[in-house]
């Protein structure tokens, strides 16, 4: 049977790689190391596939639109496109997806209720490409894509969030034959991005959600409302979506922090945590 | 609660987003042929962020278009 080897959280902003200069070199180096050390961990782990709970940022799904959870059956992916290579700065590269293992994901979803959109063509901005620069700066392992809509509100309930993450552990670990998953989930911490209180970072509401991850305590982050989650965490808050779906995937599993730094620099509470049984 | 959400000017800040654009504002021309109101026009006239959010823009959208007005 098919089994998740790996799991890890980190923050995505397009800053973290396309103004490296401008973060503080202490806390740039501590994010840097962290985001190394997960790769360096899942590469021991020797998957063949890394599934990723990520979001849209309004460039692949517009206000006609907008699901609120979405396959990705693309067979490559521009991680970055050539649009985000600059603002992010890195060199336009091409990962490979996974359109079988994804068509299977999406079909036994719309089998057991899980209604999830599928999409064959995925514009990638920092939510894969900066993680993935660090994690797999080879590209070697093809990716699977789970995006959900935490951009454009009204937005999925957190608790749905871990339901479908409990759903894409549930089918990883049903599969025949042997197949070694690592599960990446981006995004968060606390970030308030376009709105009047732009810059503005949250460490404490942040070390409250890691403090949850660490005990492997999700549930109460999945009874937080989007009001409350945009009051402490801001509209990139959100983004916390990813993580409680990727902990809801493997129930149990403990959070171990790597790094978190606030950096007022990339507007972002930035953290990378290791997920172990 | 759902925030204020305007389709008109999350229509028109896509398409600039799309072409990669980055703008101080949005000219008439640009807005011709979308339904957006009278107050939604002179804030993207005058490229003011905190006044299309209070009218329904999305952050995102707002942020992709009009990055050099932000200070952080």
């Amino acid at each position: 049977m098919a089994e998740i080897v790996a799991a890890a959280l980190t923050a995505h902003a397009p800053l973290i790689t396309g103004k490296p200069e401008v973060g503080k070199p202490e806390q740039r180096d501590r994010l840097y190391a962290g985001f190394r050390e997960i790769g360096r961990r899942l590469q021991a782990a020797r998957p063949d596939l890394l599934v990723m709970f990520v979001n849209d940022h309004l460039q692949n799904f517009a206000y006609n639109n907008l699901p609120a959870f979405c396959v990705g059956l693309a067979p490559t992916y521009q991680c970055p496109s050539p649009g985000g290579a600059k603002l992010m700065r890195l060199q336009p590269r091409t990962v490979r997806g996974n359109p079988e293992w994804a068509m299977a994901l999406l079909e036994a979803g719309l089998e057991a209720g899980i209604d999830f959109a599928y999409s064959y063509e995925i514009e990638s901005w920092d939510e894969l490409s900066v993680p993935l620069s660090f994690l797999m700066p080879q590209g070697d392992v093809p990716i699977v894509t789970v995006y959900t809509n935490c951009a454009a509100p009204p937005l999925p309930s957190p608790n749905r969030c871990r339901e479908v993450g409990a759903f894409v552990g549930e089918h990883i670990r049903g599969r025949a034959g042997a197949g070694r998953v690592a599960l990446v989930a981006t995004g968060g911490l606390s970030h308030w991005v376009g709105t009047p209180e732009t810059g503005r970072i949250n460490p404490e509401w942040d070390h409250r959600v890691l403090d949850h991850i660490a005990r492997g305590d999700i549930e109460p982050l999945t009874r937080l409302t989007r009001d409350e989650i945009e009051r402490d965490g801001g509209n990139g808050g959100q983004e916390i979506r990813n993580w409680i779906a990727l902990m809801g995937a493997v129930p149990g599993w403990k959070g171990e922090l790597l790094a978190y730094e606030p950096v007022a620099e990339w507007i972002t509470g930035c953290a990378t945590v290791w997920v172990h049984p | 609660m759902t925030p204020a959400v305007s389709y008109a000017l999350n229509k028109l800040l896509t398409d600039i987003a799309r072409q990669h654009q980055l703008r101080e504002s949005v000219s008439d021309e640009e807005m011709t042929g979308h339904a957006l109101s009278e107050p939604e026009r002179a804030a993207l006239r005058a490229g003011d962020i905190g006044r299309l959010y209070e009218l329904g823009a999305n952050p995102y959208l707002i942020r992709r278009v009009f990055r050099r007005r932000f200070t952080s």
